[in-house]
């Protein structure tokens, strides 16, 4: 202590205690005192003088240590006594923090440091030690407190290897921990949940002015949440040791490190997502049962898969680098190479082909392949097995149709036996009765009997016609056709069929166009179509027949694909009977097909008449519904032409022969023989008979005069066309009518008949025989 | 921290600290005859906290490799003292307190005694201090070394579960010159709070000569 | 003349190592054994001379005070100091009352020389 300053001092506690007080924050000022224990005096310095009240030179002199506590706040003064007993009872050290009564009243802070100096007995010498007015400093940390509290900055000071470390209340209130000044090292450590220890060794060993920095994930114990904090740190030298203090700050960067944490996870998901997708693809790769190649442009072989050599037994080594087109069945490599230049070019393309395996057996691949950045990806399935699948089943369905057929042939043959067996009855018995009126002598109403055997046996006829059209192998007879007089003329024909329960409603619409298609074969649609609607209509109703002009359009031809759109006369037939459900309507035209008990239909109706529409280049639909009656629209086109003159009536001109003309017979069947000579002779003609074609031939290479060679087609041993082209060799101007009850012959008729050459179709009538025959003869 | 039903006044907290203070210096004189040099401590931090508090505070998670010396002690009040080092600390001081004595080669060999018993010289003086101050007796267990991280040595120390509370105690001390450092940790069970304040009274009464209730 | 024996008994090494060293400094003639427990130390006490003895408070098996005891019952003159970092009243008032001297732990040559100055004068009166 220099007396130069002892001598300031005194001066200074002269002055009025204000101006002290303020000479005093001014100066920080620091006293000293020295107790002498065992003398039981306190000697201070003159500003230990001043802060405590005292004389100084009474203090430098030595006063009673009672003196140090005379100042004291009373609330402070308790803890410093016991501070004070620490010391004289053993304790080394002294630090306590009070509030001193200046003589104005006023109130200082001050801290007192302080030693105990003991003898090598350890007996208490001295107790020395420091206080420092610290009053300002309060209101600093007041104020550093506010802004780190403010700030959310919470501070300490730590030595490592220590239990314990200095905090600010900040620092307890970013951990979650009561306010303290001092906190155990472990408890905050025990916090830490990610990071490593809050107070750690990372501080250890730092040079001075050295900066720390760690980041810390920790859960406060007041709530449970964790929350992430960064300290920052310095070290510090320590006065008296080699040891460095670390003073620092900690501070909250939850949500830095929550988005954070975000991105990553974000990045590590997609991360694993690429990863997924590309084990996926290797997966796939290796595991696929298809092929998997990848191509240049140029067709070259890059990679494939395992399946590859599992389905055509070649290493990938032997195939990488090969163009793919060395494994393509030879007739393949057109379309192959067609194909994947189509890939490469278009970017997409699939195809089938066959491979070659190692043994060179083909096998069948579907590919698609498309392109992408110079390279082709080829998936190739293996289709060997679907295509022999497919194969079995098409030989399976051809068997299906086969018994199809047969059951069919069944249903046929069936029907036809009992519309037969009808017919024959009408005819036998007719003829019955007409031998028995001729036996008894009767002569009256033969007629009636002859025609009732006619009508059956047309009608027998009509049938034979119907399956022909079925079969499609009916030679139509297409010709201009009024349908309104049609449907007109058969109105009669049509009551009598439909019987007194069911109205009939002809509706013909004005200027209807002229159609095209064989009458005859209208007729029986439309009676076909009435019967059906007949037998809907148990009950009665109302059957309605109506003509139009109709135009089928482009968007009603893309749902129908038979149909080109263009201009059609319509005939509907319209019942109110029981109606069709879908599936039935869907099976309608199925020959065969028929909702009637065997033995009562042939099934062959509709089915004959969806022939004949097609046939006629027309077309045919139902609408019909449970309940609801049918509609049936037959669609036939329209014909341009003219009405040509009606033909005038066959029976109004018999046919006579003027000059006794030969005409040779050559049939086997000798009932249709005898009939023909006898028409024949009926009209005039001399006639010859053979009853096959080589006795027949034998005929025509004699000299024999012969105008006209009738012949059935099917004879026995030489055909009657091979018979007509045998005579024409001796006869080349000779004419032939040929006979056929056979469909084949009718329909090759245009290329099978040479000039000169005519057909006619069993069966036929006297008239229409009788007719082509003075027809030929007068062509001559 | 809180939790004791029956908290000490500050008074009382001031009168404990100054009590644990008293033992400490006696400990740390002890270690400056052993060592020839100063020993520096800081003010003892105490804390009374409950039991589940103190379990959580046991499995506390410390990243250095430690050494301690612990002893137990059973009487008027019971519990654990523990003197905890860093490793490189606790070499040092072996060092210290065995270079005057023993030769360089028999050092390995005593490393773990002279620990033990240096351990035993600074626990018995804070805690036979202690003891006296509050006119009581302590029986202490012979010293054991503990090396571990932070857990493994606390749990000797603890048996949680049994109500209560417990007093955690600190001082962190250095040694002049030296790179020595460390604490002494105790863990003082009290199962009743009350007894501890008759025992804290009565002493403030004794030492600073008043009535502690005043 | 026998040169006079000292009895040192402490399970810590260390701590005989510093006690033999303050011995040999103060009495530099005197003749030391040492023992690491009680059992050790009843041994040499059968078997040879053991004039004065530095027993550890604090040991493992049986603690120096009921050692001291025991020595006590055949040796009631024998200078004994109970050693110890342990100081509490209880246990310096426990020496007393086997008549033993207390030494604090560490020991130093302070605390250890006024027993062993004393000690020596007690074994003069007795063997003159």
């Amino acid at each position: 202590m220099a007396s130069g300053s002892e001598a300031g001092l005194e001066r200074l506690s002269k002055l009025p205690a204000e101006q002290l007080q303020l000479a005093l924050a001014a100066a920080g000022a620091v006293g000293t005192w020295d107790w002498d224990l065992v003398g039981g005096r306190l000697y201070a310095d003159p500003r230990f003088a001043v802060l405590n009240g005292l004389d100084p030179a009474d203090a430098a002199a030595g006063v009673d240590p009672s003196v140090l506590f005379a100042r004291i706040h009373p609330a402070d003064r308790l803890r410093i006594r016991i501070g004070v007993a620490g010391i004289l009872e053993g304790a080394d050290l002294f630090s306590r923090e009070y509030r001193l009564m200046a003589p104005d009243g006023g109130v200082r802070w001050i801290q007192a440091r302080g030693r105990c100096l003991r003898d090598k007995d350890e007996r208490p010498l001295r107790f020395a030690g420091v206080l420092v007015d610290i009053t300002e400093q309060k209101r600093t940390e007041e104020r550093l407190r506010i802004a780190q509290s403010a700030g959310g900055v919470g501070a300490f000071e730590y030595v490592p290897g220590y239990g314990t470390a200095e905090v600010s209340e900040q620092f307890c209130r970013l951990l979650g921990l009561r306010p303290s000044k001092i906190v155990p090292v472990s408890l905050v450590n025990a916090l830490v949940t990610c990071g490593g220890a809050l107070f750690g060794p990372d501080m250890d060993g730092r040079a001075p002015g050295q900066i720390a920095h760690a980041e810390f994930e920790i859960r406060r114990p007041d709530t449970g949440a964790l929350q992430w904090l960064a300290r920052r740190s310095e070290a510090v030298s320590h006065g008296d040791t080699a040891i460095l203090r670390h003073v620092g700050v900690i501070y909250d960067i939850t949500d830095t490190k929550l988005a954070e944490t975000e991105l990553r996870a974000f990045s590590e998901r997609l991360e694993s997502m690429v990863e997924t997708r590309t084990r996926e693809r290797d997966r796939i790769w290796q595991n696929s049962r298809d092929l998997l190649v990848v191509l240049g442009t140029d067709g070259v072989l890059q990679a494939v898969n395992p399946a590859w050599t599992e389905l055509l037994g070649f290493e990938a080594r032997e195939t990488i680098g090969r163009p793919l087109l060395d494994f393509v069945h030879r007739d393949d490599v057109e379309t192959t190479s067609r194909c994947l230049a189509a890939a490469a070019d278009r970017s997409a393309a699939s195809f089938e082909n066959r491979l070659l395996d190692r043994s060179g057996s083909p096998r069948w691949f579907s590919w698609t392949a498309s392109c992408e950045s110079e390279v082709v990806y080829a998936n190739g399935r293996h289709v060997t097995r679907e295509k022999e699948q497919a194969e079995a089943l098409k030989a399976t369905e051809e068997q299906l149709r086969q018994a199809q057929k047969m059951e069919a042939v069944g249903q046929l043959t069936g029907g036809i036996a009992h519309d037969f067996n009808n017919l024959l009855t009408g005819v036998v018995g007719a003829l019955d009765l007409l031998q028995t009126r001729l036996a008894q002598g009767r002569t009256d109403n033969l007629e009636r009997y002859a025609k009732a055997a006619i009508s059956s046996a047309s009608r027998a006829a009509a049938l034979t016609h119907r399956l022909l059209a079925f079969s499609r192998r009916q030679p139509l007879d297409p010709k201009p056709v009024h349908a309104n007089q049609l449907v007109t003329g058969m109105e009669d024909l049509l009551r009598r069929t439909l019987g007194e329960k069911i109205r009939l409603e002809i509706v013909t619409a004005e200027e209807l166009w002229l159609t095209r298609c064989d009458p005859n074969q209208l007729e029986n649609a439309l009676l076909n179509l009435a019967i059906n609607a007949r037998d809907a209509m148990t009950a009665g109703g109302t059957l309605t027949i109506e003509t139009c002009n109709t135009h089928l359009d482009r968007a009603y031809a893309a749902q129908h694909a038979e149909v080109s759109p263009g201009q059609y006369v319509c005939v509907a037939v319209t019942d109110t009977g029981s109606g069709m459900p879908p599936d039935v309507i869907q099976r309608a035209f199925d020959p065969f097909f028929t909702t009637k008990p065997i033995g009562q239909g042939t099934g062959l109706g509709l089915s004959m008449i969806y022939g004949f529409a097609r046939q006629s280049d027309g077309h045919v639909k139902i609408y019909s519904g449970l309940g609801e009656g049918t509609m049936v629209k037959l669609y036939l086109p329209r014909h341009d032409a003219q009405m040509p003159a009606q033909a005038s009536k066959p029976r109004a001109e018999i046919p006579w022969s003027p000059s006794g003309e030969t005409i040779l017979v050559v049939e086997d069947e000798p009932v249709v023989r005898e009939l023909i000579i006898e028409v024949l002779g009926d009209l005039g003609y001399h006639s010859l008979q053979a009853s096959d074609g080589a006795a027949g031939l034998r005929l025509l290479e004699s000299d024999e005069r012969i105008d006209l060679l009738i012949t059935d087609i099917g004879l026995p041993g030489l055909n009657g066309r091979q018979l007509a082209d045998a005579a024409r060799l001796r006869r080349s101007d000779l004419k032939v009518l040929f006979i056929t009850g056979y469909a084949e012959n009718a329909t090759i008729s245009s290329g099978f008949l040479e000039p000169g050459m005519e057909m006619i179709t069993k069966p036929f009538s006297i008239d229409a025989l009788a007719l082509r025959v003075r027809q030929i003869i007068e062509k001559a | 921290m809180s939790g004791a039903e029956l908290e000490l006044t500050e008074l009382e907290l001031d009168a404990l600290t100054e009590l644990v203070n008293i033992g400490v210096s006696r400990a740390a004189a002890s270690l400056r005859k052993m060592i020839g040099v100063q020993v520096l401590l800081s003010v003892p931090s105490v804390e009374i906290i409950d039991r589940e508090t103190a379990a959580q505070l046991i499995g506390t998670r410390e990243d250095s490799q430690l050494v301690a010396v612990h002893q137990g002690f059973t009487g008027a009040f019971s519990g654990h003292a523990m003197l905890i080092f860093p490793e490189k600390s606790s070499l040092e001081l072996v060092h210290a307190v065995t270079s005057t004595n023993v030769a360089s080669e028999e050092f390995a060999d005593l490393e773990e005694e002279a620990l033990a018993e240096t351990g035993n010289i600074i626990l018995n003086g804070c805690l036979a201090t202690m003891a006296n101050m509050l006119q009581q007796s302590l029986t202490m267990t012979l010293p054991e070394v503990l090396r571990g991280r932070g857990p493994e040595l606390f749990q000797i120390a603890g048996e949680p579960g049994r109500g209560g509370a417990v007093l955690f105690l600190y001082i962190n001390f250095s040694v002049q010159d030296r790179d020595i450092r460390g604490y002494i940790a105790m863990l003082m069970d009290l199962p009743s709070l009350a007894s501890m304040k008759l025992l804290v009274g009565s002493f403030i009464e004794r030492v600073a000569g008043l009535d502690a209730g005043a | 003349m026998a040169p006079t024996t000292v009895l040192i008994v402490d399970d810590s090494r260390l701590a005989r190592i510093v006690a033999s060293k303050l011995v040999k400094q103060l009495k530099p003639e005197w003749e030391l054994v040492e023992a690491a427990n009680a059992d050790d130390a009843l041994a040499h006490a059968a078997q040879g001379r053991v004039d004065v003895a530095l027993i550890d408070f604090n040991m493992p098996g049986q603690d120096g005070l009921a050692l001291a005891a025991q020595l006590r019952e055949t040796r009631p003159e024998l200078p004994i100091a109970i050693i110890s970092a342990n100081i509490q009243d209880e246990i310096i008032a426990r020496a007393r009352a086997v008549n033993a001297t207390f030494v604090a732990k560490p020991v130093t040559e302070e605390g250890l020389s006024g027993f062993l100055s004393g000690a020596g004068l007690r074994l003069r009166k007795l063997s003159t």
